[in-house]
């Protein structure tokens, strides 16, 4: 498989060190509209060629599969212009930065008979692919509701560099900060939510002191959303109070209740207890404890096999995408998917920006 | 031309306050440029607001291109201190070397000031010098930075990019190279001594000589620079007098501040586990980071010599604070933190 990487900012790391680890896939050329962007990736990768020019890279190179690691707000162009030489796309998230953006991208794609995936990779981490299973399974019986939390640090690497820059492309998004973040807890509520439409509740707020007199003090960084579809319901808290950092997903059933954390890449299931009295309080703790020492020598046994990279989610999507592009599998993230998603978080940025003004 | 004023990026940082400090005692005319937003320390509203002063506040992006033009307007000299020091590598490239050639282009249609280049030792190819050998201005750079750390890599960019726009666009360059700069409110234990490994401080670099800078005098040298003659096209190593070891560091950090636990490294056991922890990350696809590498190994804790003749020579610098009175300093500030903490 012969990839192309455009944008060469930190997450383009991520994708080139995950595509190396996919047998057969090669990182031919990376490209950056700055040119020590694009130097400093080709030179610490060993990545053959790179370009300044999108459309050069394209005709020169002729990748069958471009990743997309630019700023939202050029997705649509660049995975267009992809497109237009017969490319097929991964796009980080968000996918695009509207709705009417997502439907002309995929339309393009459809058109062209190529894929565009969008880049939802904790939905492919390893322990919400085991959630997903236990669903599937029907451990938990059917869905009643599905929590996901996703923690922030605005003093984290990427928080630090938005906050330290009012120009930082993140600002330019209709919903900012959270904007840039709920695609990873709506990807992961999404699957259990049936219904082509949830109907949203959102409301946004900003803690955090004003500092800066721009539109740094501007975003929401708290974020509570409930979903609503059939007899199925979900909520969503993004927080930048709340420590430790961390990204998990919680599955309640009509059978029993799992939650998967993504940062821990643990599993729990609670399934309560049938002991009588104090003995059930006994036997759930039991359970806990059994179920915490297996997900210990699961975590170790993966350490000593070298499997618990961080972007082990993006690891598994691009791994799927490209085996869906050769015809070998099934499309990990459907076109119609990523514009669910994208739907979903423009009705979310809109109720939150609605309230606001109305504020 | 010729009013003498000194425009300066970094300037609420550690080094960039000393910077100012400096400019102010000598009584100079500068500009202190801040990020739009950056908090400005009391210490600098001090030296812009005090009795006298002869300094100015700019807040402006590095990445604001008509925002350098303007800053640099009737600027005679540049002292360039701003830099990333944290972060991946992409960042650190974005924050060092995509704004440094924002600022070298301003200063080129400025009619090219002169501009001091604060660059760092982690340029220079250390692993070309025998051990115990002199590591001074005639190392040349670094042959292989990708294989460092992201900090030397984005230095050494940036180095790289100044020298291109000397060559090519007539910018009036001078080049600092500080080693490790220290002073209150600075880490002591720096990479270059060791590193912690879960609690366990990982003493790598036992009887090597530190290159070291008191931040006072590292600033002395850069606001020398400015205005030295000869100095322009040439580079200088900012090292102080009286350098102590790895060695003599740590068995007094653990007198004076915390008992730490600590195991000395052998050179060879880190070589071996350079090589191994080199061979797993290239294996595993990165699962553990290569925090070791042979490269970095024979690049940071050799022992090696190092010389500051040129700059005491041609810049006419002297490290005022002696290295002993820098290193009490410094460590009665590292125990007041310690205390309040």
């Amino acid at each position: 498989m012969k990839v192309a990487v455009v944008g060469c900012g930190q997450i383009a790391d991520a994708h080139i060190q995950e595509v190396r680890r996919i047998p057969g896939a090669v990182v031919e050329a990376v490209c950056d509209s700055n040119p020590h962007m694009a130097e400093q990736a080709a030179e610490r990768f060993e990545v053959p060629q790179r370009y300044t020019d999108v459309d050069r890279m394209l005709t020169d190179v002729r990748p069958e599969v471009v990743h997309i690691t630019t700023p939202p707000e050029s997705h649509l162009a660049l995975g267009r212009l992809a497109i237009s030489h017969g490319a097929h796309a991964y796009i980080e998230k968000p996918f695009t930065a509207t709705v009417a953006e997502a439907e002309e991208l995929v339309a393009a794609a459809t058109r062209a008979g190529v894929l565009v995936c969008a880049g939802h990779s904790n939905a492919f981490d390893p322990a919400y692919l085991r959630l997903r299973a236990l669903c599937d399974e029907g451990v938990l019986g059917d869905v009643v509701h599905v929590d996901a939390a996703m923690g922030y640090s605005l003093t984290g690497p990427f928080g630090s560099a938005m906050m330290s820059d009012p120009a930082h492309w993140v600002h330019r998004l209709p919903g900012g900060l959270t904007h840039n973040n709920i695609p990873h807890p709506v990807s992961l509520l999404l699957p259990f939510l049936p219904g082509e439409r949830p109907r949203v509740v959102a409301r946004g707020q900003r803690l955090r002191p004003e500092r800066y007199g721009d539109v740094r003090d501007r975003f929401m960084d708290e974020l509570r959303v409930m979903l609503f579809s059939g007899s199925s319901s979900a909520s969503l808290v993004f927080s930048c109070r709340t420590r430790p950092i961390q990204l998990y997903a919680a599955v309640s059933g009509t059978r029993a209740q799992a939650i998967a954390s993504i940062d821990g890449r643990t599993v729990q299931i609670v399934r309560g207890a049938s002991m009588p009295g104090p003995f059930a309080k006994v036997q759930w703790t039991h359970q806990a404890y059994r179920q915490s020492r297996g997900e210990f020598y699961g975590s170790v046994k993966r350490l000593l096999r070298a499997d618990l990279h961080f972007f082990g989610g993006m690891h598994e999507l691009i791994r799927r995408l490209y085996l869906a592009i050769e015809g070998k599998g099934e499309m990990p993230v459907p076109m119609a998917e990523a514009l669910r998603t994208t739907r979903v978080i423009e009705d979310i940025v809109s109720q939150c920006r609605l309230a606001e003004e109305e504020a | 031309m010729g009013t003498g004023l000194t425009l300066v990026t970094g300037a609420t940082g550690f080094l960039g306050r000393r910077v100012i400090t400096r400019l102010r005692e000598l009584n100079q005319p500068f500009r202190a440029v801040m990020r739009p937003g950056a908090r400005l320390t009391s210490e600098l509203n001090e030296q812009l607001t005090g009795r006298d002063s002869r300094g100015e506040l700019a807040e402006c992006s590095l990445n604001d291109q008509a925002g350098l033009d303007r800053v640099l307007d009737g600027v005679d000299v540049v002292l360039h201190l701003a830099a990333s020091k944290s972060g991946s590598a992409p960042a650190q490239i974005a924050n060092t070397v995509v704004t440094s050639e924002n600022l070298f282009q301003s200063a080129v249609r400025a009619g090219t000031p002169r501009v001091v280049l604060v660059s760092s030792f982690g340029v220079i190819g250390a692993g070309q010098v025998p051990t115990g050998g002199l590591l001074d201005e005639s190392v040349p750079m670094e042959p292989h930075p990708e294989w460092r750390d992201p900090y030397s890599f984005a230095k050494h960019k940036q180095e790289s990019l100044a020298w291109r726009y000397s060559r090519d666009h007539g910018l009036r360059l001078v080049v600092l190279r500080p080693g490790s700069i220290f002073g209150p409110g600075q880490n002591i234990l720096t990479s270059r001594i060791g590193v912690n490994l879960f609690g366990l401080f990982l003493h790598l670099g036992r009887g090597a000589t530190l290159p070291l800078t008191y931040v006072q005098n590292c600033a002395d040298a850069i606001v020398q620079a400015g205005t030295a003659p000869d100095a322009e096209g040439e580079v200088f190593c900012i090292v102080d007098d009286d350098l102590p070891t790895s060695r003599q560091l740590l068995r007094r950090y653990r007198r004076e501040i915390a008992r730490i636990p600590f195991v000395p490294v052998p050179s060879v056991a880190l070589q071996q586990l350079a090589v191994l922890n080199a061979w797993y990350s290239r294996r595993t696809g990165n699962h553990l980071p290569p925090v070791f590498t042979p490269y970095k190994v024979s690049n940071m804790w050799r022992g090696l010599r190092f010389s500051n003749e040129k700059a005491k020579r041609v810049l006419k610098w002297t490290p005022r604070v002696p290295m002993a009175d820098a290193l009490r300093i410094t460590f009665e500030a590292e125990r007041h933190v310690g205390q309040a903490g």
